[in-house]
């Protein structure tokens, strides 16, 4: 019997989603074959009818920001074995952190926007809010360790 | 005619650039609201680069997008270079133009396939295409491929270009590896034509008079030149910002703008309406067919005029790799630490503005303008008419509810919308 396709989800918090635009690009020449190994049930923006439940990878670019992301990174931990950072905002946060850094006039001239949409007292890269198994640094991601460590899992 | 009071709501809508919910409320066959909001979280660039190095500006907004960072990246180093008095030379220009066009290569195919086309077949994603049409799926790839192959020659890598920097390229071509692309950019220009027809025999039609707005450059690159609209009217590249008026969207995280006081549309159907007379010959006459539907009003024709800048993007581009030896060349330092300067490129969705206002070598003010951000208010107005001819059709009225929704999430997608550019602004109007 052919062996289980694993399944895999990929998903984008606060960021400019350069990765997994790289990621699309790594696809170009390895899709086809991972498509025989894997079954994508949440690919970002691309497919409508998803289901982000009982994964065993779940690949992931970007920071916390809003209590939205928090909630949402918490529920994909949960329903994944394996869970992927891509690039440098999932491990560290930056740059898509950068309002950590800005001085006190400015954050006061951000303020309002950050009460009214609910962001968090401080932006986190993903690592500090969940537990990652694979990393991939690097901005955008290093590509040759991203082919190497989620083949490792596949 | 039957009462026409509809409440939609579209949460999440798919097959985008980021995250966008839709809610339209309709009385009397009006759409009394339409909010388009932006739920992509604001990361501030705007304010994170104030106080930064200005020579280091460029990479750090070309993080604003990874889906078009090199039009970021390009526009940014332009702005600088004006502020700064420095002139690039002539290969440095050929090779922007080269990043510009495997940018245009990788993003438009990227939209159309992947998320246009699903609509026209009516499946969820094109991984699902049937049998039958699954070698559409190995173009696309062999496509965005090429204008990959294209961005690591000319730029070091495709998203976040390395080599790009204020004053020229940091590293020069390898002039051995020019040969092979240009192989396999001659070798994608029948994909391109099968894509083109596909959108060509696609009917949907949505047709509304506004004003179309675009850089109109002399050989369609993207680069440099005026910014003219169907209205009539040209300006500089250094006071196009003074055209624009941000507007507020409630519940949003991003802000519209209006031109001259209206909506308006940038995008790859305004660059067609304004200037199709500057596409290469060669894409001229392998596009003769579908060129005939321009200027039009009708704004699924974007996708249309999308596979054409495809087109037109790898002619122009192997024109440039067969007739260009490259140097090395050093970069060009900056005469002055100090001054003001905009830059202007067309970015695949449309005019892109920066303005950067630079003090001892720092950034003091930066501004922007996104395309999608440009974009909004005629996405809006697009969704007015949409509601007003569903509700006056002859539709049974159970259906309305179901068709303005599908229509309105191919309408928007129709525009290529990118909302990591949107929920970045200009912080103040430069008047
Ligand atoms: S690491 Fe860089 S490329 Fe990746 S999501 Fe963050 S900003 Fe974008």
């Amino acid at each position: 019997m052919a062996k289980k396709k694993k399944r895999v989800g990929i998903f984008s918090f606060t960021c400019d989603e350069g990765c997994s635009i790289f990621l699309v690009e790594i696809f170009n020449k390895k899709l086809a074959g991972w498509l025989e190994k894997i079954e994508l049930v949440y690919f970002l923006s691309i497919k409508d009818h998803t289901d982000a439940k009982n994964m065993d990878i779940a690949v992931v670019e970007g920071s916390i920001t809003s209590e939205e992301d928090k909630k949402r990174i918490e529920n994909i931990r949960k329903n994944s074995k394996i869970l992927i950072g891509m690039g440098s905002c999932a491990i560290t946060g930056m740059p898509s952190c950068y309002r950590n850094n800005l001085n006190k006039e400015q954050l006061k001239e951000i303020s309002g926007h950050l009460k009214k949409f609910k962001f968090l007292p401080k932006c986190m890269g993903i690592k500090e809010v969940v537990k990652l198994d694979g990393e991939v640094p690097g901005c955008p991601m290093d590509d040759k360790k991203f082919i190497e460590v989620f083949e490792k899992y596949i | 005619m039957h009462k026409c009071d509809l409440d939609i709501s579209i949460n999440k809508l798919s097959k985008i650039e980021g995250h966008a919910d839709l809610d339209i409320k309709i009385r009397n066959g009006k759409a009394r609201e339409v909010n388009l909001r932006v739920e992509e979280n604001r990361r501030f660039y705007m304010q994170a680069v104030e106080g930064k190095p200005a020579l280091a500006a460029p990479q750090m907004v070309s993080r604003i997008c990874g889906t078009c960072s090199v039009a970021h990246l390009t526009c940014a180093i332009e702005a600088v270079e004006k502020a700064l008095g420095v002139k690039s030379s002539e290969q440095t220009i050929i090779m922007r133009k080269l990043m510009m066009y495997s940018l245009m290569i990788r993003d438009h195919a990227l939209h159309l396939y992947f998320f246009a086309l699903p609509d026209i077949f009516g499946i969820d994603s094109i991984l699902d295409l049937a049998n039958n049409k699954k070698e559409l799926i190995h173009e696309a790839l062999h496509i965005k491929e090429a204008g990959n192959n294209l961005s690591n020659l000319i730029g070091g890598r495709a998203v976040h270009a390395p080599f790009e920097v204020v004053g020229g390229f940091v590293n020069m071509v390898d002039n051995k590896k020019v040969k092979p692309i240009v192989k396999e950019l001659k070798s994608i220009r029948k994909y391109v034509l099968n894509l083109a027809e596909i959108f060509y025999q696609c009917q949907w039609e949505l047709k509304r008079d506004t004003n179309f707005v675009a850089l109109t450059t002399d050989d369609f690159s993207f680069l440099e030149g005026k910014i003219c609209d169907s209205r009539g009217t040209c300006t500089m590249e250094k006071n196009y910002g003074k055209r624009l008026t941000k507007v507020v969207m409630p519940y949003s995280q991003a802000k519209g703008f209006e031109f001259e006081g209206s909506e308006y549309m940038v995008g790859s159907l305004s660059r067609l309406n304004l200037n199709q007379g500057s596409l290469r010959e060669k894409t001229k006459k392998s596009m003769k067919k579908y060129l005939k539907l321009f200027p039009s009003d009708n704004i699924y024709l974007n996708n249309l005029a999308q596979a054409i800048e495809i087109m037109h993007s790898i002619d122009h581009s192997i024109e440039l790799l067969e007739n260009t030896e490259f140097k090395k060349e050093e970069i060009i330092k900056p005469k002055k630490q100090n001054g003001k300067g905009v830059g202007v490129v067309e970015a695949p969705r449309g005019t892109l503005y920066y303005s950067m206002e630079i003090k001892n070598g720092k950034i003091k003010k930066a501004g922007i303008a996104t395309p999608t951000a440009q974009n909004l208010l005629n996405m809006r107005e697009d969704l007015r008419e949409l509601v007003s001819g569903v509700c006056q059709s002859a539709n049974p009225k159970n259906q309305w509810e179901k068709i303005i929704k599908k229509q309105a999430e191919r309408i928007i997608r129709a525009y290529d919308p990118c909302m990591s550019c949107a929920s970045h602004f200009l912080k103040v109007n430069w008047k």
